[in-house]
């Protein structure tokens, strides 16, 4: 029981990674980013086979961030001059063609059959039977480090200056921030972290193959950031714990439901996650937790107004 | 022997011009490009099945019933889920979108399971015309399609309801101020989605199986002849597909015919940095 918490704790972090990414893209600055799964796969992919060719994990973390970073930078490059809606289009394309390179391109991914065998940090440090405890508090080191660049990130002048973009860009410019600049930067740190959480999942998986990357960890991320509240990185954290919850909690429905076999359990499952998306976004769009504000002091108490005054400024 | 590949490639854009006339219509009317078009290709596909296998209909008459059925599912889930967020931004809808899209997806994939279905359809002999091969299925779909394309193009320039959703795409103040109820543009407009795109999934699925996944085959190229065409414009989205169709095709004579959304995201990226409006269409100043 403890080590399949342990199981679903790791799992749980990464997504999380995800969804900080996805919260600096979309939350903070507005940028959709429907290719999570897409770039999810080039990290681990890249993080894989460097590390496989003998180069080491910190090596094969750092050229997956690289690699995710200037994969994003290009698409958002590309959909720059445009509005939102083509980001998510083109996102979601650059997933598909991961994906189709990833399954095609056997000499160097070997298509279905997948990479196995992909090294882990510090496995020869670590007695065998702790490794997977040791794993989990290392990927709580790195949520924790990316937690607080973040947070700082987002108080700091660039961080209000991209929420600034999310809300008007027109405004923005004429303030003299230069958007695209800011935009391009935003999605590419996303991709860093998303590169990073893709070299960690290679590592915790030991084997990885396309089925692992498919649209649906795209659809966990989103419900992940709108069920914490899009902009806040507690309530995403939250938000995580919370969801990996349900869809695990549903894993044992099949225990009270005999008369479904595991394809259907897996769908319903699905349409849970749609149908939590839905009213999440109709019901509370504004997620569980608001995003942090700038608090304005509270005002000096107005000096009386004349009896004619109210009454003006009453009509 | 080209020749053969851009006959294939044309049918093919035929099937994908139906979903990315209905793309374009729902971002004229709502401003958003719907995700959940593969998974409505998807759900038309197996709707007509039912009709089809089930209750023993000849395809034709599956089509028919299923896109109907369809028409108002499609209006259903308007009101259902996108009514509810008329006035947020089209990123929101579109994250809805998504979420319908898992949804349509997997109450398919809960009733009939991964597994590939086919149509009840007797097989026929390719013919052959001028030393090319044409299949049955490709004659079906042309005329299917060309048919479809004039009921809507008749829609949309030549009945009152047709104006009304060109007025309200282009400008629905203006038209909210001439009287017309935006709200019955909008069930019209996901009605002929539903229809469009259910037809598009019959076709789809007598050109292959039928699985789950059968919509998000085509959802990138779908988004590409619809920009290609300039979302939004109608026309422009079926020669959109039609390009799209014939480039895919013959670009498997030089590539492995698994990459053919590959050569449908190259041309949807190329096209963005080079003419962002579409071929088709009008540069226009936002705001």
């Amino acid at each position: 029981m403890v080590s399949y918490l342990v199981t679903i704790l790791s799992l749980v972090a990464i997504i999380s990674i995800l969804g900080l990414a996805l919260n600096l893209q979309w939350g903070l600055c507005g940028m959709v980013n429907f290719g999570i799964a897409g770039f999810f796969a080039l990290g681990a992919y890249t993080a894989a086979l460097v590390a496989l060719a003998g180069g080491g994990t910190f090596l094969a973390t750092l050229c997956a961030a690289i690699v995710c970073s200037i994969a994003c930078a290009i698409v958002a490059l590309v959909s720059l001059r445009l509005s939102d809606e083509y980001l998510a289009i083109l996102t979601l394309g650059f997933g598909e063609v991961v994906r189709l390179v990833v399954l095609n391109e056997e000499w160097l991914t070997h298509g279905s059959l997948g990479l196995p065998g992909i090294p882990r940090p510090f496995w020869n440090w670590i007695p065998e039977d702790q490794y997977e405890y040791w794993f989990l508090g290392l990927l709580g080191v790195v949520i924790l480090l990316l937690y607080l660049a973040l947070e700082r990130l987002l108080r700091s002048p660039f961080g209000r200056a991209i929420r600034a973009v999310r809300e008007d860009d027109v405004v923005a410019a004429t303030l003299g921030k230069d958007v695209v600049k800011l935009r391009v930067k935003v999605f590419a740190l996303g991709g860093v972290i998303i590169g990073i959480a893709g070299a960690f999942h290679s590592f915790y998986m030991t084997y990885i193959d396309p089925s692992q990357f498919s649209a649906i960890l795209t659809a966990y991320v989103f419900m992940a950031v709108i069920a914490g509240g899009r902009g806040s990185n507690s309530g995403l954290l939250l938000g995580s714990v919370g969801l990996m919850a349900v869809i695990e909690g549903t894993r044992f429905l099949k225990d009270f439901l005999n008369v479904f076999d595991a394809t259907q359990l897996s769908a319903i499952r699905l349409i849970l996650i749609g149908l939590g998306l839905i009213l999440l976004l109709i019901f509370r769009p504004q997620g569980c937790f608001a995003e942090y504000r700038l608090k304005v002091k509270k005002p000096a108490p107005e000096p009386r107004k004349t009896a004619a005054q109210t009454k003006t400024s009453t009509t | 022997m080209a020749a053969q590949y851009i006959l294939n490639g044309f049918v093919s854009g035929m099937i994908l011009a139906l979903p990315a006339v209905a793309l374009t219509l729902v971002y004229g009317i709502l401003k958003f490009p719907n995700f959940a078009s593969g998974a409505m290709l998807t759900a038309g596909a197996y709707l007509a099945l039912i009709f089809n296998v089930y209750f023993g209909m000849s395809l034709l008459w599956a089509a028919i019933v299923g896109s109907v059925i369809f028409a108002f599912i499609a209006v259903g889930i308007d009101q259902a889920v996108f009514r509810q967020l008329r006035d947020r931004t089209s990123i929101t809808l579109l994250v809805c979108s998504m979420g319908v899209s898992f949804v349509l997806e997997n109450i398919a994939r809960f009733i009939f399971g991964n597994g590939a279905r086919s149509y009840d359809l007797a097989i026929a002999r390719p013919k052959h015309f001028l030393g090319l091969r044409i299949n049955n299925e490709q004659i079906i779909t042309a005329v299917t399609v060309i048919a479809a394309m004039i009921v809507v193009y008749l829609i949309l320039r030549h009945t009152a309801l047709g104006r009304a959703m060109r007025a309200v795409a282009d400008n629905p103040s203006l038209a909210a101020a001439r009287g017309i109820r935006r709200e019955s543009i909008v069930r019209w407009t996901w009605g002929i989605t539903g229809c469009l795109t259910a037809v598009a999934g019959v076709l789809a699925g007598m050109d292959r199986a039928i699985d789950p996944l059968l919509g998000w085959n085509y959802i990138v190229s779908t988004f590409a002849a619809a920009i290609l065409g300039g979302l939004g414009n109608p026309v422009g989205a079926v020669i959109g597909a039609l390009v799209v169709g014939v480039v895919e095709e013959t670009s498997t004579l030089f590539m492995p015919p698994n990459y053919r959304q590959i050569v449908s995201f190259a041309a949807i990226a190329l096209l963005l940095i080079l003419r962002p409006q579409g071929l088709f269409g009008v540069a226009r100043i936002k705001k």
